[in-house]
This record gives C-alpha cells, structure tokens and sequence, in this order.
C-alpha cells in the first residue's frame, strides 16, 4: 500500500472516519517490516492493540471448572430456612386476622347500647327472673300504698278540722 | 439453550470478556473471576435471554457492569496497567532499537491508561477489539453521539502525545 493511500486512512483515522475494514487495512500495514521514520510511533499504537489483543484466557482449567460450576446446581440455601421463613409468614398473617377480629369486635360490642344486650338464653329463665322482678316491684308498690294511706287519713282528718271551722265561723 | 449451544455460540466470546473485564481491573485472576460470574449469570438465566439478538454485546455489558461493581467493591479508583506481560520483541531490530520499541509501548500503555475510563473503554472496544459503533452503543448503553465524540477525544489525546514524543523525543 502506497505512503499516500495510509496517510489519507490515518487523517480518517484520526478523526474518527474509517470503517472497520479501514482499520483493519491499517492494522496490518503497521504489522509490516518497512515503516517510515514519521509513523513509527503510530505503528507501536497499532501494535499495541495489537498485542493486548492476544491477550487471552485459553486455558482449559477455565472451561473444565466453568463448566463444572454450571454442571452442578446452585446448592439449595438451607432448606430449614426456607421453611422457617415460610411458617413464619403463615403466623404472621394469622395473628394479623386474629388481632383484626377481636379489635373489630370490641368496637362493636362498644357502640351497641348496654340494654339491648341479652342477658338470658334461657326462656324459662328469663320468665323466672322476670316474675321476680315484677314480684319486688309490686311488693314495693304495696308498701308505698300503705303510707299513701296514712297520708290520706291525715289528709282527710285536716280537711273535717277546716270544714268544722268554717261551720262555726257561720 | 442447551449446554452445546452455550459452549458453541456463548463461550467462545471468553476471551474479548477477559480482556475486557482486565481492563477495568488490570488484575488476571479478578477477570478471569468477573467472566467466570458472567458466564454462570448467562447460563443461569438463558431461558428469559431467549430473545437476546447479540449474545457477545450483551455478555460484555454484563461483563462491564460486574467489573465496575467490583471495583466499586474493592475500592479501587484507578486501574493499573498490565505492563510486564508485553514483550515487543522484533527479530530484526537491533538491541538498541528493541529497547527504543519497548519504552514507546511502554509509553503507550501509560497514555490509555491516563485515559478517562469511558474513553478507555470506548478505545478499547474499537482498536482492540473491533466492534462496531452500534455494537459500542449497546455494550456502553452509549448514544452513538457520546461513543464517536469519546473515541475522538481518546484517539486524540494519544495522537497529541504521541506527536510529543516524535517532537521532543520526550
């Protein structure tokens, strides 16, 4: 390749231009014997890619233990773990619902009013309790009947003194 | 994809994955642990991958990200160089030319090293290793604007010091 042809590939080169087949042309150009005096540092560039290029890892000891790692399967990590975990995501999520329930019922036992509450499941039970209930209310109503009437006689001896005045003061 | 198809079609792209990831790392047994992971990654998911159209951009964006996180991981800000496996031995030249070429590679390896790390790695995947700008694109998860305008400023920044050297001999 004639000095020209690579000082025009090396201008492309330079900024940025040439093709990869380009540079490939230049590549082995600079691999040659016979460089000029003006581009030997451009050829040490050229070889210095060249070099790391044959930069390689071909040693089999690679492949065989590469191949050895994906040939076996990823060891199981602590199988005891996984389960642990899973259990303890199962109680989390129950004790979650059960707390949920009981608060939700202790907010509706609070806003339902005391008096409709049942107290008795039994009917009998409750007709007993009732009639005893009923039973200490008129015996009450009895007592309190009693002195209402001692109020009365009173009431009635006041209203003969007052007509009996009245009479004499006729 | 079977075990055939991953040797045939996903592993032959172990040594563009190496080169790279020691780019980053400028260390051989991390790289060769980053493309080991890469390729267990792969393999592991290859049922969602299915529809992947190019395995190698995509295994060298794994490849990219799994070395960041480990540098980012070891701490490291800056990568060293791997000097010492370059030997530019030349038959023809005389011992004192021989010297002169290994010092200029020298040199050259410290220009990209002092490279910003996306251009590196954009210098990289070019004059290394030949891909093209689209390929680029997805493997950086660039725009091609930001790939071009990187590639420029890297190929020029060499380009500058490299005149230096043919200027001043420095």
């Amino acid at each position: 390749m004639d000095s020209n042809k690579i000082d025009e590939l090396l201008n492309k080169y330079w900024n940025c231009e040439t093709s990869l087949e380009e540079e490939q042309q230049l590549r082995e150009y600079f691999r040659g014997e016979q460089i000029p005096e003006q581009w030997k540092e451009t050829a040490t560039l050229f070889r210095y890619f060249d070099t790391h290029k044959k930069k390689t890892l071909n040693d089999g000891a690679f492949d065989t233990a590469l191949m050895k790692k994906i040939n076996t399967p990823p060891p199981s990590k602590g199988k005891v773990v996984r389960i642990f975990y899973n259990t303890l995501r199962i109680a989390a999520g129950v004790s979650v619902l059960v707390v949920a329930t009981f608060l939700v019922r202790n907010e509706i036992r609070e806003s339902t009013p005391q008096e409709m509450v049942d107290t008795y499941d039994d009917p009998k039970l409750a007709l007993e309790e009732t009639k005893k209930a009923l039973m200490m209310i008129s015996k009450s109503f009895g007592t309190a009947e009693e002195k209402a009437k001692k109020i009365n006689m009173f009431n009635e001896a006041q209203q003969q003194i007052q007509k009996n005045e009245e009479k004499r003061a006729l | 994809m079977n075990l055939e198809a991953f040797q045939n079609r996903v592993l032959p792209a172990k040594n563009k994955l190496f080169r790279f990831a020691l780019r980053f790392l400028g260390n051989e047994e991390e790289a060769k642990d980053i493309v080991q992971e890469v390729f267990i990654r792969v393999w592991n998911g290859r049922e969602q991958m299915a529809d992947v159209q190019n395995w190698e951009a995509w295994c060298m964006r794994i490849t990219r990200n799994l070395s960041l996180d480990r540098i980012r991981s070891l701490t490291r800000k800056q990568t060293q160089p791997i000097e010492e496996s370059f030997n530019v031995q030349h038959e023809a030249l005389t011992p004192h030319e021989s010297t002169e070429a290994h010092e200029s590679m020298q040199k050259i390896t410290q220009f990209i090293a002092a490279l910003p790390e996306k251009q590196r790695q954009i210098i990289h995947l070019r004059d290394v290793e030949g891909y093209s700008y689209n390929e680029i694109c997805d493997i950086l998860e660039l725009d091609m604007n930001q790939v071009k305008v990187n590639l420029f400023r890297a190929r020029n920044a060499v380009r500058e010091k490299l005149t230096k050297i043919n200027a001043y001999g420095l």
